[in-house]
């Protein structure tokens, strides 16, 4: 690629490294001078000028942006042929990824703040949380694959490591190693598809290796294209790697919104996008990544369905809109999944923030049948979380509603069978997505407040006055509102053809890509029926959870829950099936060798064998007086006489 | 060669002898029976550097060196196997440890 000449280059080329330097560079001063050298505000106010400073520094790249750029910092692996330089390439994927991330990193890093201030150890807090944005964000800049693998386990590791943030309590502990096993079996298929890349094309540039797709034999490009997806269904959570993601929730709320609602998880999908020119060739690959992306979007919707835990229907309902990413890719709507990526990024993070506020104000009560009557409560977080719901919901109008409708509209512009099917199961995705959100809307925020909410004077400032019984801090609340405001209006951002067209549509359509346009009439037609599905969902919902009929629910779940409900909430007992094929065999054969063979053989076989030597000593010593004197003469006799016979026959 | 190989061997053959002794007469210290152990192995080194001079072989020099290393080696084990005797017993006499007997 060709860069701009002159000062704008190079202006560029500051720019770019700004963006993954600043986030860098918040961590490592946190890391060395936190604690001791800078006093907590310090730290914390360092940790959120990092992120808004790279978000200036994208800004600034985006108003100096008027082609594709590809800008080389340094070198940094060199080895023979192989070549893989600190290069960075700015497209407008690149761009519109990392205005999302730097802007809803940086609320929520304000947020994390507050949320925090109570926490010990808000050093090693928020120079993860900084060293996480500086990997995601290497990650969407790299220009070849070993970049972007580093992006790619470095977001992994700090997602570990924030997972099981308090580690102290082993459940949590348990979940960071399960995210980390888990998206490791995905990273193995990326390390084998970027080794066999440079191997067929000699180079690991991700533009020279899209340009030499057509070189490569089909099924050669097919296995690649199923490597990669494998990476992106540990990265992004999807069937069947999808277990991790609902343990994440151990970790603190803000990294719950940041890392498994807004960006990382969205890794894997980009990843298809980048390399979709090489692997899209491929109709087994995209109707793989297709298939996978309905199949995980019904399964987190179905779960959502039954979840008790605020934070699980959420995660749930991630790894389902993360499956109608997949499900875009795979239907060939670049545009529209990267649409519904950046959307969702907005209204997910504002519901994450918006739950992290309600389990402030409920001391950290996360069963929504506990919950109830917070509207009146908390309207400041009400709101905003209402306006992510909608989104969320599909609701007409909201942004998440012409981002879910541009995915259907792909899907069902492929036509044939096999995407007319896709199609469905996405129509009744959609469908349950709407009741579910209703019913986490319903339960939580309707009703009576319910007698933990009172004991606990939520948010209610005139009661003593002690720390746990204060308001919401604003800044909680108050960064909700952007957040609510771009979920709501996104839909702006990529208007429908017949309301004039979309602005993201012609900024990420690029001259080769010849992505179909429905007509306006069949279009209109979709939306209608997405909005008729959204709207009877909710209706549905309303139809079970709302007014009276709240209470009944209630009662119900006092209950144990048993049949479908028990089997949806422990996600289709996944992690049960798991465990019995891959957990336990493997625990078993740990066992095995621990005890039978390394103690019961190796260790024992040695044992026995120093005890023979030893009674071997035993025996030879009851020949002798056991004097060491007298064996020293007889020794030096012995050899005497050796010697004298030796010479004897010499003479 | 200036010194002839005879009289080296006679000396290797005294300070032999001499280690010797030492080794199976001093029997109250059990420093004294390592120490003599060392002259015998400086004596048999002394052949062998003197060996090597007069047929202008290496090996005899590679082989000294070897038992230095070894000697070295032998010598901090044994130290501190004799300090443990004597915390463990109170005496260095070589005749008071005779377990192997009983």
């Amino acid at each position: 690629m060709w860069m701009n000449s002159g000062s704008s280059g190079t202006e560029m080329k500051l720019c770019l490294e700004l963006i993954i330097l600043l986030p860098l560079l918040g961590a490592i001063a946190n890391l060395l001078l936190g604690g001791r050298l800078l006093p907590r505000r310090a730290g914390e106010v360092l940790a959120c000028v990092a992120i808004w400073g790279s978000f200036v520094a994208t800004l600034a790249a985006a108003t100096a942006y008027s082609a594709p750029v590809t800008v080389e910092i340094a070198s940094w692996l060199a080895v023979f042929d192989f070549k893989a330089p600190l290069s960075l390439y700015l497209d407008p994927l690149s761009l519109s990824l990392c205005l999302m991330i730097t802007f809803v990193c940086g609320l929520i890093h304000i947020y994390a703040v507050e949320y925090m201030k109570d926490d010990p150890s808000y050093v090693r807090f928020f120079a993860l949380l900084n060293l996480f944005v500086a990997a995601m964000l290497t990650l969407v800049l790299a220009e070849n694959l070993p970049l972007l693998y580093l992006g790619w386990e470095g977001v992994g590791f700090c997602s570990y490591a924030l997972i099981g943030f308090w580690y102290k309590d082993p459940k949590n502990a348990t979940a960071g190693r399960k995210a980390f096993i888990v998206t490791r079996i995905g990273d193995i298929g990326l390390g084998i598809a970027i080794v066999w890349l440079f191997q067929l094309c000699g180079t690991v540039s991700i533009l020279q290796i899209n340009r030499m797709g057509t070189l490569l034999p089909m099924s050669v490009i097919t296995a690649l294209g199923l490597l990669m997806l494998l990476a992106a269904m540990g990265k992004s959570a999807q069937v069947p790697l999808m277990v991790w993601l609902p343990d994440a929730m151990a970790g603190p709320t803000p990294v719950s919104a940041q890392i498994h609602a807004a960006t990382m998880v969205t890794a894997g999908v980009y990843l298809l996008m980048r390399m979709f020119p090489l692997i899209g060739a491929s109709a087994t690959v995209t109707a793989a990544i297709a298939v996978t992306g309905a199949l995980t979007a019904f399964y987190g919707a179905s779960c959502a369905l039954a979840q008790r835990d605020l934070k699980r229907i959420l995660a749930f309902s991630t790894i389902s809109q993360i499956g109608y990413m997949m499900l875009g890719v795979g239907a060939g709507g670049i545009t529209a999944a990267t649409f519904h990526l950046l959307e969702h990024a907005f209204f997910k993070a504002l519901l994450f923030l918006g739950a992290g506020c309600v389990i402030t104000a409920m001391h950290h009560e996360q069963d929504i049948f506990r919950m109830g009557g917070l509207r009146r409560r908390l309207p400041a977080t009400f709101w905003p979380f209402l306006g992510g719901a909608l989104c969320l919901a599909g609701v007409p109008l909201t942004g998440g509603f012409f981002s879910k409708d541009g995915i259907l509209g792909a899907v069902w512009l492929k036509g044939g069978a096999l995407y007319s099917g896709l199609y469905v199961v996405g129509l009744i995705t959609a469908f349950i997505t709407a009741v579910y959100t209703t019913r986490m809307l319903l339960i939580v925020f309707e009703g009576e407040e319910t007698d933990h909410c009172r004991g606990g004077s939520c948010a209610r400032p005139d009661e003593e006055g002690h720390p746990q019984g204060a308001p919401l801090p604003r800044v909680m609340t108050i960064t909700l509102i952007p957040l609510a405001l771009l979920a709501i209006f996104g839909g702006l951002l990529n208007l429908p053809d017949y309301l004039g067209g979309g602005l993201l549509n012609t900024f990420l359509s690029h001259p080769g890509s010849q992505e179909q346009q429905l007509t306006h009439s069949s279009e209109l037609l979709l939306q209608g029926l997405a909005a008729v599905v959204a709207l009877g969902g909710m209706g549905a919902g309303w139809l079970r959870y709302g007014g009276l009929r709240r209470q009944l629910r209630l009662a119900e779940a006092q209950l144990p829950a048993r049949g479908l409900t028990a089997f949806l909430m422990e996600g289709w007992r996944v992690d049960a099936l798991y465990g019995l094929l891959f957990v336990r065999p493997y625990v078993r054969l740990s066992d095995f060798l621990w005890q039978k063979l390394d103690e019961g053989c190796i260790d024992d076989s040695l044992d026995r064998m120093a005890h023979l030597l030893g009674r071997c000593g035993q025996w030879l010593g009851g020949w002798g007086q056991g004097r060491v004197s007298l064996s020293l003469i007889s020794m030096a006799a012995g050899a005497a006489l050796l010697i004298g016979w030796f010479a004897w026959s010499l003479l | 060669m200036i010194v002839p190989l005879e009289h080296i061997i006679a000396l290797a053959a005294i300070l032999f002898s001499l280690g010797l002794v030492c080794t199976l007469v001093w029997r109250s210290n059990v420093i004294m029976l390592l120490i003599g152990i060392e002259i015998m192995l400086n004596a048999a080194m002394l052949v062998f550097v003197g060996g090597s001079s007069k047929w202008g072989m290496p090996d005899g020099q590679v082989f000294a060196l070897m038992i230095m290393a070894m000697t070295s080696a032998e010598v901090s084990l044994a130290l501190a196997l004799v300090v443990y005797l004597h915390r463990r017993r109170n005496t260095v006499d070589v005749d008071e440890f005779r377990e192997l007997r009983d």
